[in-house]
């Protein structure tokens, strides 16, 4: 018996979602992936830093066993109060991080939660308290990311 | 049959995959650049914030996503301001492409949550969903446009055609470039209008009426002025004004079909007007009132659309004065559409040069007429069919329209090198750029 050819294109096409689904669930290039956050700048020299906006993900390896993530918020939180920026790991809260000095760096070391890893990478989302709004919105400056495995 | 009419052929059935194969790469090489921009920005935001605050922030406010990403605001470039008195979002752009971009939005949504990517609306995928979802809808309008096109022209006339239109203008542009931006819609539906109209009245069936009210509802909830274009369902064919009594009558035989057609297209649009009155208090409003922008009907800068080195259709897509011509020479059925097609292609350009903001900020050409190509496109293929009955012309002809062509192409690359200023183009500067491609 041989098979037509729309059910053998849909049987291919089948095939291919299966493979791309397959691929999909755990994609090597997520360590690339970032939303939220605008381009590098360089300021003073060899200091570098991404504006965030009000939110912004960004991905960690699943070894890693901590991180240190340099925040400085720029800009005063509401009132002149501290701008704060939460912290969560795979959706799941991990801190909650004070900037007390809108131009003071704030090196925050986060232990990552041990988890029996099924990715290669973990998501961790920032949420900042207030934003500054012109033409663009910025949220919070973040520094280099240091990671400890 | 010869080796040339096959090819041609052959061409004509392939060109909607040629075309999709060649966007796609097109899409691949500007969205991959070291310096490329998001796909979702500028008026695309506008257009597309719909479809997030409606599938993942489940709101019809636009508050949410404007506290999660923005505590509690927009950014100045997208003019979303809280009307007065309300103190409510006002999107100064309708809802209609995030409707007709669900589907690709609902498929990015479901994938982000596959690959554990952030689920904000604005990752990855739903960037790449929404502009792809624009490339899919000028695909599809280009497969509309060659169905009604083969049904009244030759193959090798519907080929020209199909060539001229999709890069002979700026239309290739706003289905790879600018996705997100609402013109690759609006030549899809108007190009569906077109289709499903010329049904209408030639070989009715029951569903014809109904899918009409949905492609003229969307068209209307797309880009509200293009409403004009539905003039050309009740006038399709009206080969002289004296037959308007009979049109008439006609319709009115056809009552039962043109209420359902009402009836749908109202139902439709309905969520616009309740979001306008939601906001304003008002059912129909100028959702740029409040940037100071509206219509001059009594100044239209006519010359300027049309003509000018700034955004002049035919400067920047002289192929279309075939088009032009090709109203003059139509024969058949394309000179019965002669009336009604003219009335609305006219009303359509006083309209997009009665705006203040007459340049439609930055853009490549003028993409306001993006939206009436597909109506353009039967008198350019016109143009061709009379073309093809004087063969003294035709070399003329072909030179003329592969120049024309091949300058659009390069000038679209030109723009997207970034050689041209995104508007203000003057001649010394037109000259001075004039095929290169380093600014």
């Amino acid at each position: 018996m041989t098979m037509s050819r729309p059910r053998l294109a849909a049987g291919i096409a089948c095939v291919l979602i299966v493979f791309a689904l397959g691929y999909l669930r755990d994609p090597p290039w997520a360590g690339r992936i970032t939303s939220g956050m605008r381009g590098w700048e360089e300021e003073p020299p060899g200091t570098r830093f991404r504006w965030t906006t009000g939110r912004a993900s960004f991905f960690v390896p699943s070894d890693a066993t901590a991180m240190t993530l340099p925040l400085r918020a720029v800009f005063p939180g509401p009132n002149g109060r501290p701008v704060m920026v939460s912290v969560s790991v795979d959706d799941r809260w991990l801190a909650t991080i004070e900037l007390p000095h809108p131009d003071e760096w704030v090196p925050a070391v986060l232990p990552l939660p041990r988890q029996p890893p099924s990715r290669r990478f973990r998501r961790v989302d920032l949420h900042v308290n207030r934003t500054a709004v012109g033409v663009f919105i910025l949220g919070v400056m973040t520094g280099e990311i240091a990671l400890t495995r | 049959m010869s080796l040339s009419k096959r090819a041609i052929d052959w061409s004509v059935r392939w060109f909607v995959a040629l075309a999709g194969a060649l966007g796609l790469a097109g899409y691949l090489w500007l969205f991959t650049r070291p310096s490329a921009d998001e796909p979702i920005r500028s008026d695309g935001y506008n257009y597309y914030l719909y479809a997030p605050s409606w599938i993942i922030y489940h709101d019809v406010t636009l508050e949410a996503l404007a506290r999660d990403w923005n505590g509690g605001s927009y950014p100045g470039f997208s003019g979303i301001l809280r009307w007065p008195g309300t103190n409510r979002w006002m999107n100064r752009l309708p809802i209609g492409v995030a409707v007709l971009m669900l589907p690709f939005v609902i498929a990015a949504d479901l994938l982000t949550r596959w690959s554990n990517l952030p689920r904000d609306g604005f990752s990855l995928y739903y960037q790449h969903a929404a502009a792809l979802a624009g490339l899919a809808y000028f695909l599809a309008g280009l497969a509309l446009l060659r169905r009604t096109l083969s049904r009244y022209f030759t193959t090798g006339v519907t080929l020209w055609t199909l060539v001229a239109i999709t890069w002979g203008t700026n239309l290739f542009h706003y289905a790879v470039y600018d996705g997100t931006f609402s013109h690759a819609f609006s030549f899809a539906l108007v190009c569906a209008v077109i289709e499903l109209t010329d049904l209408w009245w030639t070989r009715p069936r029951v569903w014809h009426a109904a899918a009409l009210g949905v492609a003229a509802a969307l068209i209307v909830l797309t880009r509200h002025t293009n409403a004009l274009f539905l003039l050309l369902i009740p006038f399709w064919g009206l080969a002289s004004w004296s037959r308007i009594g009979s049109r008439i009558s006609e319709l009115w035989e056809r009552r039962g079909a043109v209420l359902t057609m009402a009836v749908v297209t109202a139902v439709l649009i309905a969520p616009q007007f309740a979001y306008y009155k939601w906001v304003t208090n008002q059912w129909i409003v100028n959702p740029y009132a409040l940037h100071g922008l509206g219509f001059t009907f009594t100044a239209p800068h006519l010359f300027g659309t049309l003509f000018s080195t700034e955004r002049g259709l035919f400067f920047w897509s002289p192929v279309l004065l075939l088009s032009v011509a090709g109203m003059f020479v139509a024969r058949g059925w394309t000179h019965d559409l002669l009336i009604p097609s003219a009335a609305v292609l006219v009303l359509n350009a006083w309209v997009i040069a009665s705006w203040m903001e007459w340049q439609y900020g930055a853009s490549y050409g003028h993409r306001a007429f993006v939206d009436s190509l597909g109506l353009m496109a039967v008198f350019l293929a016109a143009f061709f069919a009379w073309t093809k009955e004087h063969p003294r012309i035709v070399p003329a002809v072909a030179i003329a329209t592969t120049l024309a062509v091949a300058l659009s192409v390069i000038q679209m690359l030109q723009y997207w090198h970034r050689v041209w200023p995104v508007r203000d183009i003057t001649w010394d500067q037109y000259r001075s750029l004039f095929l290169r491609f380093h600014p």
